[in-house]
């Protein structure tokens, strides 16, 4: 039950009429005149109850994209709904229009079409749908809300999938068919081919040469079928925002390109995010898969306030992976928990994978060392030459270790990230 | 910007607030003539204890020495509760009584002298007798029986209110048929109207036959009360209508009917739409903050040493590369003579120089740790273009 705003006008102007009759009788045939039109409008107004809600439409949509989701209303009843209906979202749901008014005749269904622009990664759930249903004088109405449950997953933006062309260029480059390789570690036979001047000598393959009466070369290429463990760390150091966006998203980033690439190469991608405990985990997925499920897994992921428990993250990985992979630790080099946290069970790691580490570098503190001018701007520079220094200290030191180390900006973390397991690549060391 | 002297802007505040200034003081100076120029009756005119030119004290001390009790009252309360049927009640300004106070007058015992009452007390108290106008001719002859003013034969009126004569009444000192005395009788008492105050003030109780005038009259009989009304709080003479009453019904219904209006426009504005969503909103800490942090506390506490030791540690560490020097001597105390000797070779700066930029004490004061690391960029770049 709900009153309009007609029937506090209609209150405003019968306040008036005892101006022209004085009298007692003149306010209270107007109340009873609104009364009585109150009483029949909530008898005679469309049967909320009666009505039917379904929905349709997206169910997942990129950050940053639209999402169309439909809302079915189907009257029921024996009478006509003239209503206004509001479905409710969460405000990161970025619902528009957050009122729409229908006018449904019995037996009769109509579709409006929610568009959902969300803020934020995550699951969307729709909360209600309210439904306020007015009577044929317009002065009150019936008000109910009915569920209509609805989900949709916000993923992740994944901006940096711009590079992906390139870098699978690259790719192509280190596996093509047009350049022969040197054999080396990490390499296995591709095929045999024709010899071209300017191959290299060594690569010639004498018993086929002998076969052929031709001169034959073999070709090599990097070894496929390699196993890359991405680990995001959703500890307290992922929650820092860099710029305006959470490190955790940008680690994200740069993890599914890393993703896409590895799994375009041939190698087998797994994906753990971890703080104390599994957050989420992707294993065991086809190669043209892995992508959609690395997306639906993050999407829900948010950055936990609390230290990650690295000893954990070790075992809960040691325990799973028993091929020699390249475990890429998506983190932030940040003294203490590197140090107290890494340090002790890095060697458990390293003695059987190779370890590469990426962490996001914030601009802000690059912008800080190269502030000059006043006593504020010195101690800042002060401040961030120091910081620098520590983050140098600890890429020495897990370089020490035997640890790969890339260090960038979130603007250049992913594709720097590619580079290295390009390079790692290349060089055969996976 | 140079900084003002107090005097400076003692002087600039004191210029702001002439206008001010101005203005009050033109404020109190009209405020004082306008004061001055009111032609206000002085409260104390006819007061029985007043020695001023229009106080009564003269004439009612006089009546005292005589022998004649005289009361003074202040209310008309007060005075009915003091007149006897054989006492003489002297209302002087009568233009202060209300209408219950006339009604009060006339319903009390003994004769009355009402000095110049207007046309609305008249209808009160001697309903015969009617408001004339003005007279200026100072004196006459008094041209009638009233022994008062036989007795005082011409009497000093300066200008002075004149009445109608009824039948039955006596008038006397008349000019053009009008009376500035009039004695007549109402009901079972004599009333005496006197044109003016002029008889009984301080000022002209010596004229002519004023004083035998006021004497007599006022003296007439065993006592006399003395009237001088205060002023009536205000409305106190509107009688028992409020302004309510004024107000016809129509709109005094107006205010339920608003009432009710405004209470069904609260209710559809109070009546939500849907309930209101709470969402888990995700901590939004600046990466940056912890670097932030260090830096104000460095400036808290003037850290010069560690700040500056930070800024060439840096500068060290990039300097030692650029000049074909092993990563770890960047760090270690035994490589700085060879470090600054390369440097210093390589830029402008003597050894000096470079050694106070690389390896110097605490800077000694702000402006020293400011221009720190621009000499180390300095130092860095000539070293990387050499």
């Amino acid at each position: 039950m709900a009153v309009t705003g007609r029937l506090g006008l209609l209150a405003l102007l019968g306040a008036l009429l005892p101006l022209l009759v004085p009298s007692w009788w003149t306010l209270l045939a107007v109340w009873a005149v609104l009364a009585f039109g109150v009483i029949v409008d909530v008898a005679f107004a469309g049967n909320v109850r009666a009505l039917e809600l379904h929905r349709a439409g997206d169910t997942s949509v990129r950050l940053g994209e639209a999402a169309r989701v439909a809302l079915i209303v189907e009257n029921a009843g024996r009478r006509r709904v003239r209503a206004r209906l509001r479905d409710v979202w969460p405000p990161s749901a970025g619902a528009a229009p957050r009122v729409v008014r229908i006018d449904v005749p019995a037996g009769e269904r109509r579709r409006i079409e929610m568009t959902l622009t969300p803020t934020r990664r995550g699951d969307r759930d729709a909360v209600t749908v309210v439904v306020r249903s007015r009577g044929p004088l317009g002065l009150a109405a019936r008000q109910l809300s009915r569920p209509a449950p609805w989900r949709v997953r916000v993923l992740p933006a994944f901006p940096s999938r711009r590079h992906l062309p390139a870098k699978l260029a690259r790719l192509r480059e280190l596996t093509g068919a047009n350049v022969a390789q040197i054999r080396g570690q990490g390499t296995e036979f591709d095929s045999l081919r024709e010899y071209v001047a300017g191959d290299d000598v060594r690569s010639i393959d004498w018993r086929a040469t002998a076969r052929r009466g031709d001169v034959v070369v073999r070709t090599w290429r990097p070894e496929q079928n390699r196993r890359l463990y991405l680990v995001l760390d959703t500890g307290r150091t992922s929650a820092g925002r860099v710029g305006d966006v959470p490190r955790l998203d940008c680690s994200m980033d740069a993890a599914l390109l890393l993703g896409a690439l590895a799994s375009r190469a041939g190698d087998r991608v797994d994906l753990l995010a971890y703080d104390r405990r599994v957050r989420a985990r992707v294993e065991g997925t086809s190669r043209t898969d892995v992508l959609t499920a690395m997306v639906q897994a993050m999407a829900p992921l948010e950055p936990a306030l609390v230290e990650s428990d690295a000893a954990g993250m070790v075992s809960a990985l040691l325990a799973r992976v028993r091929q020699r992979s390249l475990v890429v630790l998506l983190t932030d080099l940040n003294a203490a928990a590197i140090e107290e946290g890494l340090y002790p069970v890095l060697p458990r790691l390293t003695a059987r994978h190779l370890v590469l580490v990426a962490a996001v570098s914030d601009p802000r503190a690059a912008a800080m060392a190269r502030a000059r001018g006043d006593l504020v701007s010195a101690y800042d520079a002060a401040a961030a030459e120091r910081a620098r220094a520590e983050r140098d200290r600890l890429t020495a030191e897990l370089r020490a270790f035997g640890v790969e180390v890339v260090d960038a900006p979130p603007d250049r973390i992913a594709p720097a990230l590619a580079d290295a397991y390009l390079a790692l690549k290349a060089a055969g060391r996976l | 910007m140079t900084v003002p002297t107090a005097r400076q802007v003692a002087g600039r505040r004191l210029r702001a607030s002439r206008g001010v200034a101005g203005a009050l003081l033109a404020i109190v100076l009209v405020a004082i003539v306008l004061a001055a120029l009111r032609p206000a009756t002085p409260a104390d005119a006819l007061d029985p204890a007043s020695p001023d030119q229009d106080g009564a004290r003269a004439l009612t001390e006089i009546l005292r020495q005589r022998g004649t009790p005289l009361t003074v009252a202040r209310t008309t309360t007060d005075a009915a509760e003091h007149s006897t049927s054989d006492s003489v009640v002297v209302v002087t300004r009568p233009g202060r009584l209300t209408r219950a106070d006339l009604l009060r007058l006339s319903a009390a015992p003994g004769d009355l002298v009402l000095v110049a009452p207007s046309a609305r007390v008249l209808a009160a108290l001697a309903p015969t007798v009617e408001e004339g106008g003005q007279s200026y001719g100072d004196s006459g002859p008094p041209d009638c029986p009233v022994p008062a003013a036989q007795q005082a034969g011409s009497v000093a009126f300066g200008s002075s209110l004149t009445y109608t004569v009824p039948p039955g009444a006596t008038g006397c000192y008349r000019e053009s048929g009008l009376a500035r005395l009039v004695q007549v009788p109402v009901g079972s008492r004599t009333v005496t109207i006197l044109g003016s105050a002029a008889p009984l003030t301080n000022a002209h109780l010596d004229e002519e036959g004023d004083a035998a005038l006021a004497l007599n009259l006022v003296g007439a009989r065993s006592s006399a009360v003395w009237l001088v009304p205060d002023l009536p709080p205000p409305g106190a003479d509107r009688g028992d209508r409020s302004l309510g009453d004024m107000v016809p019904f129509g709109w005094r219904l107006l205010p339920v009917g608003l009432a009710v209006a405004i209470v069904l426009i609260a209710l559809w504005r109070m009546r939500r739409f849907g309930p209101v969503v709470a969402e888990a909103l995700p901590v939004v800490v600046r990466s940056a903050e912890t670097i932030e942090g260090r830096s104000r506390l460095y400036r808290a506490h003037h850290a010069r040493g560690s700040a500056a030791a930070a800024l060439r540690a840096s500068a060290r560490a990039r300097l030692v590369p650029l000049l074909g020097l092993p990563r770890g001597a960047a760090t270690d105390p035994a490589a700085a003579p060879e470090i600054v000797t390369a440097v210093a070779r390589r830029t402008t700066h003597d050894e000096a120089a470079v050694g106070y930029a690389l390896y110097g004490p605490e800077p000694a004061d702000d402006a020293a740790l400011v221009a720190l690391p621009g000499l180390l960029d300095d130092l860095e770049r000539q070293v990387r273009d050499s």
